[in-house]
């Protein structure tokens, strides 16, 4: 289990992640989701111990990464965005080397290493130098980097980049088949793959976090019900008018007209009912033959869109300016703390002062009272 | 740490580097031993190591630079770094497997010691105190040629830094008597004359230490500033 608690990762004053909190369980596979830059790759080097947070926690099975490095570090197989290999040793000898690293032990090496090769498909190139090898196979070998010595938890930065069709394909039941015995944090900015193999999302953009939730639930809360999308076969050019007989059609657009005639149009309503019937027995009245009617397809990638889009861009200059407010107002409170702290100074002093003089003042009186008293003891010693 | 020194000499072995370092080395070794019989008319095995030292400064950057600045840039340092292996451990062993490349190359200088024996008589005790303090020496420079390369991603400008800090040395004595006392070739001297005195051995190590400690403090800083 991943556990990230208010991580942040500040570079003086840019905020690569600020403040970000998830949960990856066991047996899971969680897509991490983000567009260039918006700290995918820098949460993933935290996670792993290869930079420090500026604050917050990582606990990765119970284990705080900062507290218990060698623990922690020995769960995890780390497939680093770009995929870094040693370019002169060959792909069996870089497994290996992999596998002492992470302190697997001597006697199970050598299955680990045969196993990373064998899941991975890299049999025929064990022996190649690795930097003699395609994009896809380097990519394979960082792979089985990663998987030697069969560690719990998996985090795959970017796995497919740079793939062809069939090779991303092939990587991606790779990554499906890991289901069974780990837990598997994957990034990549290419919403279709994390739809088919993730069971949860993180959306992150700017360093915070947007949205988790499941890839089916994120596209039916962003879903888009008010349009919909329609091809009839108009000879009359009568379909604009059936805006007129619906009044929930708010507007109806010309996408483009097809070679046979058929015009593609889209209908925006001002409901997020379904006027579907409605619009086929308008059509039917009027003699046009709808050819095809969809709703607005909802997907991962409009979801994304939305999500990212409705946040608020702030520019360097705004962040500066916010940051400079946050300051004034806190060197504002300090003067206002140190003004009272004064005030309160000058009534105590005031206080002593005045306590002073009150026991001054009964002092004299006890004196003059004595004095009194003495002259009066004099006095009455006279009388006698 | 074994399994660091393991693939590091494996690289060494590999590609041409370790074999630049020991053709090199050997190369202008057999030049001075010629210049040394021919034009000196001298069988003497430890002067053959007082020049040789002077090259240490240019070839030491060939062993060192790389260390840390390849793994930098072709970003294998994640893969090290998020190994359970600690820093101290990855450093060690980097810097074990290039004295290890040293070690071998002064094994082969033995050769020269052969050829002397067969024509001459060169005293086996001084040879062995220069061999000792040429080791300690090139271990010092090891050390601070790694560290170099720890604090730059740039190959190049890791062993320019090496060779300038190393020159610097050779002139340090000429300024005046305390900056000559940080200069590690002057040290150098003593052994080839068959003393072995402990300041000299407590300097050579002490850098050695130093560095190594620098090139570890490097690192765990990077985690929290890169």
């Amino acid at each position: 289990m991943i556990q990230v608690k208010n991580v942040t990762k500040r570079y003086g004053n840019f905020y690569a992640v600020r403040n970000i909190n998830f949960e990856v369980k066991d047996g899971e596979i969680v897509g991490f989701l983000g567009r260039n830059g918006a700290g995918k790759s820098t949460t993933m080097n935290m996670i792993t111990g290869f930079i420090e947070p500026t604050e917050g926690e990582i606990i990765i099975n119970g284990y705080d990464i900062d507290q218990k490095p060698k623990k922690v570090k020995s769960q995890i197989g780390y497939m680093p965005e770009g995929t870094p290999l040693y370019s002169d040793l060959t792909v069996k000898e870089f497994i290996n080397y992999m596998a002492e690293l992470k302190l697997v032990p001597r006697k199970n090496r050598k299955e680990a290493v045969k196993n990373a090769i064998e899941e991975t498909g890299l049999e025929k190139v064990q022996n190649n130098l690795t930097k003699s090898l395609s994009r896809g196979y380097k990519q394979r070998v960082s792979m089985a980097g990663a998987i030697v010595g069969n560690p719990k938890i998996l985090i795959l930065d970017e796995p497919t980049v740079g793939l062809d069709p069939k090779q991303v394909i092939e990587i991606r039941e790779l990554i499906k088949s890991f289901r069974k015995n780990h837990t598997v944090l994957i990034s990549s900015h290419i919403l279709s793959e994390i739809s088919q193999i993730c069971e949860k999302v993180i959306i992150i953009d700017k360093g915070e976090i947007v949205a988790v939730d499941t890839p089916e639930n994120l596209e039916t809360k962003t879903a888009d019900n008010t349009t919909l999308n329609i091809i009839v076969d108009d000879i009359n050019n009568k379909f604009t008018s059936i805006k007129d007989e619906i009044p929930e059609i708010t507007d109806i657009k010309l996408v483009k007209e097809n070679d046979d005639n058929s015009k593609e149009y889209t209908i925006e309503t001002n409901t997020s009912d379904d006027i579907r019937k409605l619009i086929f027995s308008n059509c039917a009245k009027n003699n046009i033959t709808i050819l095809e009617m969809k709703k607005s397809e909802s997907s991962l990638e409009s979801a994304f869109i939305k999500l990212v889009e409705n946040r608020k861009e702030y520019s360097q200059k705004e962040i500066n300016k916010m940051q400079y407010e946050k300051e004034i107002e806190e060197l504002r409170e300090e003067e206002k703390f140190n003004k009272e702290e004064k005030e309160k100074k000058k009534i105590a002093k005031k206080e002593a002062k005045a306590r002073k003089k009150v026991a001054k003042e009964a002092k004299a009186e006890a004196k003059k009272n004595k004095k009194a008293e003495k002259n009066n003891d004099q006095k009455e010693g006279g009388n006698k | 740490m074994f399994a660091i020194i393991k693939k590091e000499l494996k690289s060494y072995l590999l590609s041409p580097v370790g074999y630049v370092f020991i053709g090199l080395f050997l190369l202008i070794f057999s030049i001075f031993f010629y210049i040394n019989i021919y034009q000196y008319q001298s069988v003497n095995f430890e002067n053959l190591f007082y020049n040789g030292s002077t090259i240490l400064t240019f070839i030491v950057p060939v062993l060192t630079m790389r260390m840390f600045s390849e793994e930098r840039k072709t970003g294998t340092e994640q893969l090290l770094i998020t190994s359970p292996r600690s820093i101290t451990a990855i450093v060690l062993g980097k810097f074990f497997a290039a004295a290890i490349v040293m070690a071998i190359t002064e094994l082969f200088t033995l050769m020269y010691f052969a050829i002397l024996s067969y024509f001459g008589k060169p005293s086996i005790m001084v040879a062995i105190t220069t061999l000792i303090g040429f080791f300690l020496l090139s271990l010092a420079y090891i050390a601070f040629g790694m560290f170099a390369s720890s604090i730059t991603e740039n190959q190049i400008v890791a062993s320019v830094l090496t060779i300038g800090v190393f020159m610097a040395m050779w002139f340090l004595p000429y300024i005046n008597e305390i900056f000559g006392l940080f200069s590690l070739i002057d040290k150098f001297e003593n052994f080839s004359y068959g003393i072995i005195s402990i300041s000299e051995i407590i300097t050579f190590v002490s850098f050695t230490l130093m560095f190594i400690l620098f090139t570890i403090i490097v690192l765990q800083r990077r985690k929290s500033i890169k």
